[in-house]
């Protein structure tokens, strides 16, 4: 059985992303649920499904319950999940089962995260140090997402003549992207010249191959069957194929420093879809790293194995390019929520609502990457049969 | 002694958990300890509770020669935990042991820019220091091979 087609995500919910300076990271998630339930043109007493993923600066246990309470919800669906930036993609994936699984009809998925004005982002902080909690890597200095990149691009670079220009190609084009959306954090043009002077973080990552550090913000997304979807506000954005993959070792595993499993969530996802690469006409990547944007479309198929930087250097990641991708300016330029920024510009291609629009946008992969490359996750959305 | 999981994280002592006390105790002998199964002979880095082919909770070890190359590396320019920050430039690598396994930890004596992916490089102990529950040990470093 295949749940191809068979639900879409009807309303998204998004609040203002930056600095928000006495907000709570409630008050911005169940903003974010307000907004997607109303975006969906639903009434919360159609809510019966809720999936949350905790903030980093406050990951709380009971955090689904918490925010249900809340939200003064009751549900026949409550799921908590936390798989690092796969998360988002991932519990859009579960909310698609539950819906067609008819555990519940109409499914809320929300993140919000104060971590820029409110609590450090103390989980990320710890799970970072003690990423490879027995080996406690922290003791050498290793503490911090740029630097458990770096190693893997630095080893990608050199295995495939990637060159530092190709890297900041991914930054630009994101850039460009942001210029026009007046929502994103950082919006002033960048050239490739001001790429090459910005300092480095961890070698060979800059500041600018990094996402933004951390944003306040929240996103919410509704899912519901794809047959209630069309008769609802909004135009639905059909989940047409899903994959979730992981691979635990880190970075002890060889294979695991030039292609992610990444690799096997869109195989998944483009099966279930009945898709090929070809077919995607847009893609919002999982920009944590410039770095990690170069592999995944080389793990999803846009480019064969060390093509992917003179794809970018080229320019067809911007609008207009042969694969136009985090039209949002993503996570290195809009906002850093952990990908939910980047599945809420997927709804919004598929919609026809972005503010760096493909035209005629009728399939979009979303990616999602957690763990320093352990899980990856993969959504194919679609306009799907009118 | 930390209180709180705070104080425990902020720290940049590894923690001796039962699973690793083993490895950390080689490493007051100067000896590289490298996991291995009893039942199908697969050996890894860093120790968990089990073999990660056969799932097997028989372990042993064995001790490593010291000498392996580098797999990866990056040269950090800002250091994110304080405690690092008067030590940059610094190396982070990964090196491929000459048994297999890949361990992560500094390459030292050298300038950073000389570091290369597929340099041999050689083993060496750093000063003794206490974990945050005073467990002595010893940090695995490594250096340009010499010859």
């Amino acid at each position: 059985m295949s749940i191809s087609g068979k639900t879409a995500i009807a309303g998204i919910g998004v609040t203002a992303f930056g600095k928000l300076p006495g907000r709570s990271a409630w008050s911005l998630q169940t903003e974010a649920v307000k907004r997607a339930i109303d975006d969906a043109g639903l009434s919360k007493t159609d809510v019966d499904g809720l999936l949350t993923a905790p903030p980093l600066s406050e990951p709380l246990l009971l955090h689904a319950e918490q925010l249900g309470g809340k939200l003064g919800l009751r549900t026949n669906y409550l799921s908590q999940k936390f798989i690092g930036g796969a998360t988002a993609v991932a519990l859009v994936a579960e909310a698609a089962l539950a819906v067609e699984a008819g555990l519940c009809e109409v499914a809320v998925c929300v993140y919000g995260e104060n971590a820029k004005t409110g609590l450090p982002m103390l989980f990320g902080r710890a799970q970072m140090g003690r990423g490879q909690a027995p080996s406690d890597d922290i003791a050498y200095g290793l503490a911090g997402g740029p630097i458990m990149e770096a190693r893997a691009a630095k080893r990608y670079m050199d295995e495939f003549g990637v060159t530092e220009e190709m890297l900041g190609s991914v930054a630009v084009a994101f850039r460009d992207h942001a210029s026009r959306n007046p929502g994103a954090t950082y919006r002033d043009p960048l050239t490739i010249e001001q790429y090459l002077e910005n300092r480095y973080v961890s070698e060979p990552l800059r500041v600018l191959d990094c996402t933004i550090g951390a944003s306040d913000g929240a996103v919410a997304v509704v899912v519901t069957s794809a047959e209630r979807a069309r008769d609802l506000a909004e135009p639905p954005a059909v989940i047409a194929g899903a994959g979730v993959a992981a691979n635990l070792q880190g970075l002890s595993d060889p294979d695991h420093y030039t292609s992610y499993p990444g690799a096997r969530s869109a195989q998944t996802a483009y099966r279930m879809a009945g898709l090929e690469p070809e077919d995607v006409d847009v893609a919002q990547f999982y920009d944590c790293f410039t770095s990690t944007v170069l592999i995944t479309m080389e793990d999803y198929g846009f480019c064969k194995r060390g093509e992917a930087g003179p794809f970018a250097l080229e320019g067809n990641l911007k609008s207009g390019g042969a694969l136009p991708s985090n039209t949002s300016g993503g996570m290195l330029s809009e906002a850093n929520l952990v990908g939910w920024n980047v599945l809420a510009e997927g709804v919004r291609q598929i919609r026809g609502e972005s503010t760096s629009q493909v035209d005629d946008a009728e399939v979009c992969v979303v990616a999602g990457q957690g763990g320093f490359h352990a899980a990856h996750a993969t959504l194919l959305l679609t306009k799907g049969a009118a | 002694m930390p209180h709180t999981l705070t104080e425990l994280v902020a720290g940049a002592a590894p923690i001796v958990v039962e699973e690793t006390r083993g490895y950390w105790e080689g490493t007051l002998a100067e000896e590289l300890r490298v996991q291995t199964c009893n039942e199908c002979g697969n050996v890894q880095m860093p120790w968990g509770p089990c073999c990660t082919r056969c799932l097997s909770q028989g372990l042993g070890s064995i001790v490593a020669s010291g000498r392996g190359r580098v797999f990866s590396f990056t040269v950090v320019r800002q250091a994110i935990h304080p405690n690092f920050s008067a030590q940059v430039p610094y190396v982070i690598a990964d090196i491929e042991l000459e048994e297999g396994p890949i361990m992560t930890s500094n390459v030292t004596d050298c300038p950073v820019e000389d570091v290369r992916i597929g340099m041999p490089v050689e083993l060496w102990f750093d000063n003794e220091i206490e974990d945050a529950f005073h467990t002595k040990l010893r940090l695995p470093k490594f250096r340009p091979a010499k010859g």
